[in-house]
């Protein structure tokens, strides 16, 4: 489904990622842990083109995408991305916000996206706030409207950025739960999180980033009780 | 009492000739304020803009304006533009009063647009949009509406500097005052009706601020 090949990406003199091979086929959930500064969050960020690469290659469906050419608008259309501060719209009200992306970038008709928004509402438990403004949300709820936002655009791929690092610990359940679901639709998914439990009961596949290279990549159960490498198992001890 | 007495009798005996000159006040306060809010809106954007050369171009606008008195912006107009087009001099006055509000509201909206949290951008690009849609419907309606205080403020300051356009001989409201205190002699009670006159239309202006402001914040962010 997605294909990134050889991602370098530096700031400056700082080089965050030292060649990633990554491959996450169709339907598949793939969790990506590591220390902070480790490169988990801009190798995210790259799959959609927010952060420009220095080299390598990303390949969504069988198409490999080449920045210079591509519409990278159309492109970040695919791939819809989940962010840790939520980044919901506050001028705009719950319906509004999840609608706005199929209005303007795919030219909707509104009654239908109204339609698709509500649908999309009532599947994060949201259906009875389409018509309030986001401030008087929690936080959990402005990540599921900001779920059921990306959603709008029926991505081939959802990222999500730390959904659930700037909730309070009560909140974390309900969004982690819409995700759960997510993932037993089918979604493809590729999650950067600190949630163990989240990888250890969802993740097919649990990815370790060390100082901008892939040092581990197994199922759950290998990754949590027989890990390679021993910078994993100092992670793991450090985490649980 | 006596003086008391006189204001009264003096305000009673412009105010016709005053009210006129009320809205040629009005008149040219309205004129500059959406010729700067269109000049700002435009030096603005191309301050952000990626282009070197917009960005040159907008600072050397506002760093002008903003370093030259606005009575000197007022006479060059008057006498640098008017020999080279005609125009009256109504018109060279708010067209000055607008270029000089121009200045001041774009950095008006360059702040309001740059204090916008990026990760609203970010959020619009990730959805698909363009930049440009990601400036018209996300970012700008939010800049839009934490410009309104600034702008304001701004729009009070047009009202009073508006006086200035006396020196080129518009029948504005200061200019029609200090003709009347000449004639009469009454300079001390005729500029306190004036200012009388000022501060009653800035509380007018400042309440359709405060009211339009509390308007747009009802349930929002």
């Amino acid at each position: 489904m997605i294909i990134g090949e050889n991602i370098h990406k530096s700031f400056g003199d700082l080089e965050v990622l030292k060649g990633i091979d990554l491959q996450v086929k169709p339907q598949e959930v793939v969790v990506l842990v590591g220390v902070s500064g480790s490169g988990k969050s801009t190798l995210l960020r790259c799959f959609n083109f927010l952060e420009e690469m220095n080299s390598g290659k990303i390949t969504i469906d069988g198409h490999t995408i080449n920045p210079k050419k591509d519409k990278l608008a159309n492109i970040r259309a695919e791939v819809g991305m989940v962010f840790q501060h939520f980044n919901l719209f506050p001028h705009k009200t719950v319906l509004e916000n999840v609608i706005e992306a199929p209005l303007i970038v795919k030219k909707m008709d509104k009654e239908k996206a109204k339609q698709l928004g509500r649908g999309l509402l009532e599947k994060v438990g949201l259906a009875d706030k389409a018509e309030v403004y986001p401030s008087k949300l929690s936080g959990g709820q402005k990540q599921r409207v900001a779920i059921a936002r990306a959603l709008a655009m029926e991505p081939k791929v959802l990222l999500f950025d730390e959904p659930t690092s700037a909730l309070d610990p009560e909140l974390v359940g309900e969004v982690l739960q819409v995700m759960k679901q997510l993932a037993e639709e089918g979604m493809t998914m590729v999650v950067v999180t600190h949630e163990m439990k989240f990888a250890k009961e969802v993740a097919d596949r649990v990815i370790m980033l060390d100082k901008g290279v892939i040092i581990e990549d197994a199922d759950p159960k290998t990754f949590f009780e027989n890990p390679k490498n021993e910078r994993t198992r100092q992670f793991i001890q450090l985490v649980e | 009492m006596e003086t008391l007495r006189t204001i009264f009798d003096i305000f009673m005996t412009t105010y016709p000739g005053f009210l006129e000159a009320v809205v040629i006040t009005l008149e040219l306060t309205a004129i500059s304020v959406v010729l700067g809010t269109v000049l700002g809106l435009f030096f603005a954007l191309m301050k952000i803009s990626n282009s070197k050369i917009l960005q040159g171009i907008a600072n050397l606008y506002i760093t002008i304006i903003r370093g030259t008195p606005l009575l000197v912006q007022i006479m060059f107009l008057y006498f640098g533009i008017t020999q080279l087009i005609i125009l009256d001099n109504f018109w060279a006055g708010a067209i000055a009063l607008g270029v000089h509000n121009g200045a001041y509201i774009a950095e008006i909206f360059r702040g309001a647009i740059q204090g916008i949290d990026s990760g609203q951008t970010e959020a619009s690009r990730a959805l698909g949009m363009t930049n440009n849609q990601a400036m018209r419907r996300i970012v700008f309606p939010q800049a839009l509406r934490r410009s309104i205080p600034p702008l304001g403020n701004q729009f009070i300051i047009t009202l009073k500097d508006s006086s200035l356009v006396w020196m080129i001989g518009v029948a504005e409201l200061f200019s029609v005052a200090n003709r009347s205190a000449a004639s009469s002699f009454k300079q001390f009670e005729t500029f306190i009706v004036v200012g009388f006159y000022y501060l009653v239309l800035v509380m007018i202006f400042t309440y359709i601020v405060r009211w339009y402001e509390n308007r747009l914040d009802v349930d929002k962010a």
